[in-house]
Order: C-alpha cells, then sequence, then structure tokens
C-alpha cells in the first residue's frame, strides 16, 4: 500500500508541473496581462502597470527604453501619452525588437496566430502578404467615421498602403533617401558646390581622396545599406521596378548592367572597411566626421543628431547625382501603422495610431526628431534640426519618387536576391554579369514564371 | 523495487506522462512537419499539398541549399576532429594534473555556460575590420583580414572562423566527457600496465583510448548532430552572408521560413536535417564497435 502510495506520489510530482503550464483562466480579457504581453517586459519593451485598463499591443522595431534614436525617444513619449490620456481605460504594451530581427519576429508571431494588435510596417511585399492573407484589417471605417483626421494627412499618403479601394495603413512619418555631406569636409578639400551630376560627384569623391578625406562611408555587411546606392544607380540608368517585377525588362538589360557598373564604380570611393561594417557604423563614420558623405534615409537625421552633439551644423543634404544634372526620383518610404484584423480593441488600436498622427505627435517627428510629418501640421524649422529643412527643400522640386528596392520588387527574397547579389557584385565575389544573372534566374524562376 | 520494476503496469504508469510529453512536444512535431513538407504553406492561409515537389525543387533548384549542405557538413567534419582531438588532449592533460585541476576544467567549460548567441555577437563586434583582433594585429604591423565578409575558395574562410569559435565554445563539452570516462577507468589497470614497463604514450594508447571507446561514441554522435543544427553563430556572427555564402541548413531553413513565408519549403529542409541527423547516429553506432570494452 505504501508502495504504491509512494509511486502514485512521484507520478503526481512528474505530471502536476507539466499541468501547471497550462493556464487555466478564467478571466474576462479585461485586466490581466496575457502570456504575450508578459513577453514585452522580457523583450525590454515598455511596459508599465495596466490596472483594469484594457491591454493592446503595439510590435516596433526598436527599443523604446534604451535607443538613442530620436524618433524612437518620440515614440515613446506617445506611448506614455497615450497611457496617461487613457488611463483606466487603454494600456498599450510594446513588443519591441532590432531592426534587422523585426520582420522575422513578427512573421513567427503572425503565423503563430499571435499577431500584435498593431504592427509597424513599411509598404512592400511584408504588408502585402498580410493584407492578401487577412492578417490586417482595412481602416477605411475608422477613417471615414472621422473625416477631420483623415483630411489631416499630406496628399499621397495612403497611396503606397492602398490595396483596390481599402486603406490598410496609417502613415506615422515618412522618410527619403538622400547624399548628406559634411560642408566641413567639403570645404577642406576644395569642394564649393555640391555635385548635380554623376561625373561631378565621381569628381568630388576623387578631390576628397587627394585631400586625405573618406569620401563615401557605407555597408556591405547591412545588404540593404549597399543596396540604397545600388537602386540609385540603377534608377539613374533609366531602370524601372515595376517593368522587371512584370517581365517587361530583364535584369540582364543594359541599363541594369550599367548601373551594376556604375554602383561597383562608386564602391571604390567607400571606406576601406565597408565590407565588414554595419549600418550603425557605417553612419558613425559620417557622424564622427571621418568621412564626407552617407547616402541614407532621412531617418538618419535622428540618428546622428542624437549621437553627435557637432554634426547638425555641419551636414547639409543633396539629391543623389542624375547622369543629365536633373533632379531625378528620390526613394521614399513611410512608416505605417498597421491593424490586426482579429484585434478585439479596434477603438483602443484606433485611439492609439490618431495620438501617433495627432498635432503633438507629428510636431515632434518634425522638430525633434527631424523626420518629415505625415500631416499637414505647422511645424517650425528653427526649432526642427537644420537637416529636416534641406530635405524638405529638395522634397519640393522633386520630379518623382521611387520605393526602396527591397520595397519595391516583387516579394521580400527578390528584394534579398538583388541585396545580396549587389554585394556579391561590389566584393568582386561575382562578375556583373553573374550577379546581375543570378537575379534574373530568380525572377525567371519565381516571379513571371 | 525489483518486484515493481517487473510489473508492466507500474512501468507503464511511470514512463507514460514522459511519452505523453516527448508524443506531444517531439513525435507529433515531427510528423506534422513531414506533412509540411509535402505541401505549399505559408502559414497564413491552408497548406496545398504538392507531394515531394520541395524536396525536388531543393535538390535540383536551389543553389543556396546546396552551399548550407556543404557548409553544414563541413561544421560537421571540422567540429568532430578539432574538438575530439583538442577535448581529449585537454582530458588527459586536466586529469593527470595535481594541482588546479578544476580550475582549468572551469576555464575550459566556462564558454559552454555562456549563452552562444550572446557569444556570436561577441565575436562578431571582436572580428570587425577596425575593431578587436585587427587592432591587435595592427599593433604587430600586421593587416588583419575581413574575418566575417572573405568568401573566397570552396570553404571561405568565414566558415574556418565560426569554427574555431565554435571550436572555443564547445570543446569544454568534449573536455569534461572525456574526463568523466578517464576518471571511470580502474586505476588498477594503469597500475598493471605501468608494472608491465608501458611508458606513458604506450598507456595512454592501449589503455586509456580503448577504454574510452563508448565515451568517444557518445561525444562523437553529440558533436555530429549539434554541428549539424549549427544555427546561434552563424546567425548572429553573418546572418548567412555575404550573398548567403555562410548559410547551414539551419539558418537557410529559418530563412526560408520566418523571411519569406515558405514554411513548407523549410519543413523539406528541416526533413532533410533530420534524416542526416539519424544517418549520422546510425553511422557511428555501427562504426565504433564497444562491445569488447564496455565491461
Amino acid at each position: 500500500m505504501k508502495r504504491k502510495l509512494l509511486s502514485i506520489l512521484i507520478a503526481s510530482a512528474m505530471v502536476l508541473p507539466l499541468l501547471s503550464a497550462c493556464n487555466v483562466s478564467t478571466d474576462d480579457g479585461t485586466n490581466k496581462k496575457t502570456t504575450k504581453e508578459q513577453e514585452n517586459v522580457d523583450d525590454g519593451g515598455k511596459d508599465t502597470d495596466s490596472g483594469n485598463a484594457v491591454n493592446i499591443t503595439w510590435a516596433f522595431w526598436d527599443d523604446l527604453e534604451a535607443s538613442s534614436d530620436l524618433m524612437t525617444q518620440c515614440y515613446a513619449d506617445t506611448v506614455d501619452r497615450f497611457n496617461e490620456t487613457y488611463k483606466d481605460k487603454y494600456h498599450l504594451n510594446v513588443v519591441t525588437t532590432n531592426l534587422e530581427e523585426y520582420d522575422s519576429k513578427v512573421n513567427a508571431l503572425v503565423a503563430a496566430g499571435q499577431t500584435p494588435d498593431i504592427l509597424t510596417c513599411n509598404p512592400g511585399p511584408n504588408a502585402d502578404v498580410y493584407v492578401e492573407s487577412d492578417t490586417v484589417q482595412p481602416l477605411n471605417q475608422y477613417l471615414d467615421a472621422d473625416p477631420e483626421w483623415k483630411d489631416s494627412f499630406a496628399g499621397g499618403m495612403f497611396d503606397r498602403v492602398t490595396y483596390g479601394d481599402d486603406i490598410y495603413g496609417i502613415p506615422t512619418n515618412f522618410a527619403a533617401a538622400c547624399c548628406f555631406y559634411n560642408t566641413e569636409l567639403f570645404e577642406k578639400a576644395g569642394i564649393d558646390e555640391v555635385p548635380a551630376t554623376w561625373e561631378g560627384f565621381l569628381e568630388a569623391c576623387e578631390q576628397l581622396e587627394k585631400a586625405g578625406i573618406t569620401p563615401i562611408t557605407n555597408s556591405a555587411s547591412t545588404a540593404w545599406c549597399l543596396s540604397m546606392i545600388a537602386s540609385y544607380c540603377m534608377n539613374r540608368n533609366g531602370v524601372d521596378t515595376d517593368a522587371l517585377n512584370e517581365g517587361e525588362m530583364h535584369w540582364t538589360d543594359e541599363r541594369c548592367k550599367q548601373g551594376a557598373e556604375d554602383l561597383k564604380t562608386l564602391s571604390q570611393h567607400f571606406q576601406p572597411t565597408f565590407l565588414g561594417d554595419s549600418n550603425d557604423d557605417a553612419t558613425a563614420h559620417f557622424y564622427n566626421e571621418e568621412a564626407a558623405m552617407l547616402v541614407q534615409g532621412s531617418w538618419v537625421i535622428a540618428q546622428m543628431n542624437g549621437n553627435s552633439d557637432t554634426i547638425e551644423d555641419k551636414c547639409g543634404v543633396f539629391s543623389f547625382p542624375t547622369h543629365d544634372g536633373s533632379v531625378g526620383d528620390m526613394i521614399v518610404k513611410t512608416d505605417n501603422l498597421l491593424l490586426s484584423a482579429t484585434t478585439e480593441n479596434p477603438e483602443a488600436c484606433i485611439a492609439f495610431t490618431k495620438m501617433m498622427t495627432d498635432e503633438t505627435a507629428q510636431k515632434a517627428t518634425a522638430e525633434i526628431a527631424g523626420k518629415i510629418p505625415v500631416t499637414t501640421v505647422d511645424i517650425d524649422l528653427e526649432k526642427a534640426p537644420k537637416q529636416l529643412g534641406y530635405v524638405m527643400d529638395l522634397l519640393e522640386n522633386l520630379e518623382g519618387t521611387i520605393g526602396f528596392y527591397n520595397e519595391s520588387l516583387a516579394s521580400v527574397e527578390a528584394g534579398d536576391v538583388f541585396d545580396n547579389n549587389m554585394v556579391s557584385i561590389v566584393m568582386e565575389d561575382s562578375t556583373i554579369d553573374e550577379g546581375l544573372q543570378e537575379v534574373e534566374d530568380f525572377y525567371a524562376e519565381n516571379v513571371w514564371k | 523495487m525489483d518486484k515493481l520494476l517487473r510489473d508492466k503496469k507500474a512501468i507503464a504508469f511511470f514512463v507514460l506522462p514522459a511519452g505523453i510529453l516527448f508524443t506531444l512536444v517531439l513525435f507529433l512535431p515531427i510528423l506534422y512537419a513531414l506533412y509540411i513538407s509535402l505541401c505549399d504553406w505559408n502559414a497564413l492561409t491552408s497548406p496545398v499539398f504538392i507531394g515531394f515537389q520541395n524536396f525536388v525543387d531543393l535538390f535540383t533548384k536551389d543553389k543556396i541549399f546546396k552551399i548550407a549542405l556543404k557548409n553544414s557538413i563541413f561544421f560537421m567534419v571540422f567540429s568532430l576532429i578539432t574538438q575530439q582531438i583538442a577535448g581529449l588532449l585537454l582530458a588527459v592533460v586536466l586529469s593527470n594534473l595535481k594541482h588546479g585541476r578544476n580550475t582549468y576544467k572551469n576555464i575550459f567549460y566556462l564558454p559552454c555556460v555562456l549563452s552562444s548567441a550572446a557569444l556570436g555577437l561577441l565575436f562578431s563586434f571582436l572580428l570587425k575590420p577596425n575593431m578587436g583582433l585587427n587592432q591587435l594585429l595592427a599593433v604587430f604591423g600586421i593587416e588583419g583580414k575581413n574575418w566575417l565578409m572573405d568568401v573566397q575558395g570552396f570553404i571561405p574562410l568565414t566558415m574556418w572562423v565560426i569554427g574555431i569559435v565554435a571550436l572555443w565554445i564547445y570543446v569544454g563539452t568534449t573536455m569534461m566527457l572525456y574526463m568523466a570516462g578517464i576518471a571511470g577507468i580502474d586505476n588498477t589497470l594503469f597500475e598493471a600496465a605501468h608494472i608491465d614497463g608501458a611508458n606513458k604514450r604506450q598507456t595512454f594508447f592501449h589503455v586509456t583510448l580503448p577504454l574510452l571507446k563508448p565515451m568517444m561514441k557518445t561525444t562523437i554522435s553529440l558533436t555530429c548532430i549539434g554541428s549539424l543544427k549549427f544555427f546561434d553563430l552563424v546567425y548572429n556572427m553573418t546572418q548567412g552572408g555575404p550573398n548567403n555564402k555562410t548559410h547551414t541548413l539551419a539558418t537557410w531553413l529559418y530563412f526560408q521560413g520566418f523571411s519569406y513565408f515558405k514554411y513548407g519549403y523549410a519543413s523539406a529542409i528541416s526533413v532533410v536535417l533530420l534524416i542526416m541527423s539519424l544517418a549520422v547516429t546510425l553511422i557511428v553506432n555501427r562504426t565504433i564497435n564497444t562491445r569488447d570494452f564496455a565491461a
């Protein structure tokens, strides 16, 4: 009898811990954190005591507590403001990760049926997948219900998040890829005017090198950084991503080859360590004044000013040059908030998206972070970082816009294939013909079939 | 207790919890992955059965899969050779130390208890072009290589570098297992060898090594399977780049699933990985005969 009792006790001791992991809840869903929400704390997300409030989650690609990025700090302020304004009603928890891991993490959450209530997403293939699979919901009803809010957005802001007649994303800021340059280093090299043509751009690089200055800082280790310049090189030679995606143009076309050739030529003027440098390393070379130029999205203003007290006064901005000296297209993108189709608290989510796009948040976006607001808010350019004014001047004279290549090509994988082969060409692991043939083969196999 | 162990119901009763747990967290997911590997599935819509198409694509069209396969096999062979030799040598040397054995044992084992993901990040910093190792080399006038971006050759330098980092991390495990094996050898055998006039080298090759065969079988199996599954170091040091030249099967699987939403295809890679792991285990079990020495 004793033995039987002992064996039952031992078996129970083995089984009970298993059962204890199965959280049987009698909660009405309004006042306790879910396991998912608890993860936010572990992830370094912004999480405070929510009391009896309805909890919602927002997935974002930077650490709101630790980041020195001024835009992220503005977002952190908005989260605090939201939680304070809606105290006892709504509470927002933030699922954070670093940028490189972000898409994979969100994709894993989506695949596991744990889609965050709100997710940050750039336009392009990832958003396409979420829309096509009904992972996220159209937002027309919420926008139509509040015409004042809808009309506050600048023209064209919804273009890249509209599918058919449905709007799926609320933009929070707008960015353009530009050439940032150090005016002091340009002066030191004897360059009086920023280059407007491709030839002038190469001459400026040579002049900087002669003065012992690294002309351009870039990262091949973070492939999309190099890809941004590759995209401009392709565009300046007449490559059209829509035509490529539709099969009306081929990657083996002479224009693509010339674009890759230009990229390779320009890479001769990158810092010697560009192959191993990350995006952050490359940006640091610029704000530490070790390189004269940085080709980056305007989001970098917040990063460089957040890390250097001196760069703002020395930083100028110009458009990536064209062969004929025209203004040319500019690579642009918006950061957007998408709403999960399965969220149980759409009102809370909409309240947060409205707060992210209200006057306070948008003024902070411009005046503190130096990013371009998405609404028609009046901003005080005196308060804003100087670089923002320069970028906005460039946008006023804009001829046309294109998307980032890793967001404009046929799929996420297509974007990666392009990025990787541009790196391969620049590091001479493959020739221009071989690299472009790889992209062509991928398209033939996966896109044009 | 003997009576209890002869009672089949009692055995079943004790085995059942573990059996249920294994079925739920191991066998069922494996079976599900087998099914998904035969489907075109993006995890957001219903899977579409496509037979063996994913496997056909893997072996006929996917160039990166072949690179990943080559790299995984390289890691397995490299880890097998280096960890066995270094682990055994360390174990023999430390077992014969009279003073400081535990201190050295802890030092060599320390990397094993640290997170390999964190170590991967640490080494990715140390091996950056203008940091860590290259700065140290520059002091001696040596120009360091681009350790994590060199992809020239059949096995690129970057793969050797990751292999060496893996050796540094995991050699402690092999060492500990061999030390346990050596500690289990009866001292009278060494005394008998000494009386018979055997020197240290002869004792090692004719007494220690043969008696370590069962442990060798274990360490070889663990090293091979561990190397085939290699993920965290590669992911944190290179993310499979540049241009996918440093992918292993596990990292390529991860990208296919979590970046490209190709869960069916990723499952097919996981099935290949499973078959390779089982094959290696089988080969090791069949080729290393321990019957003569187990007693």
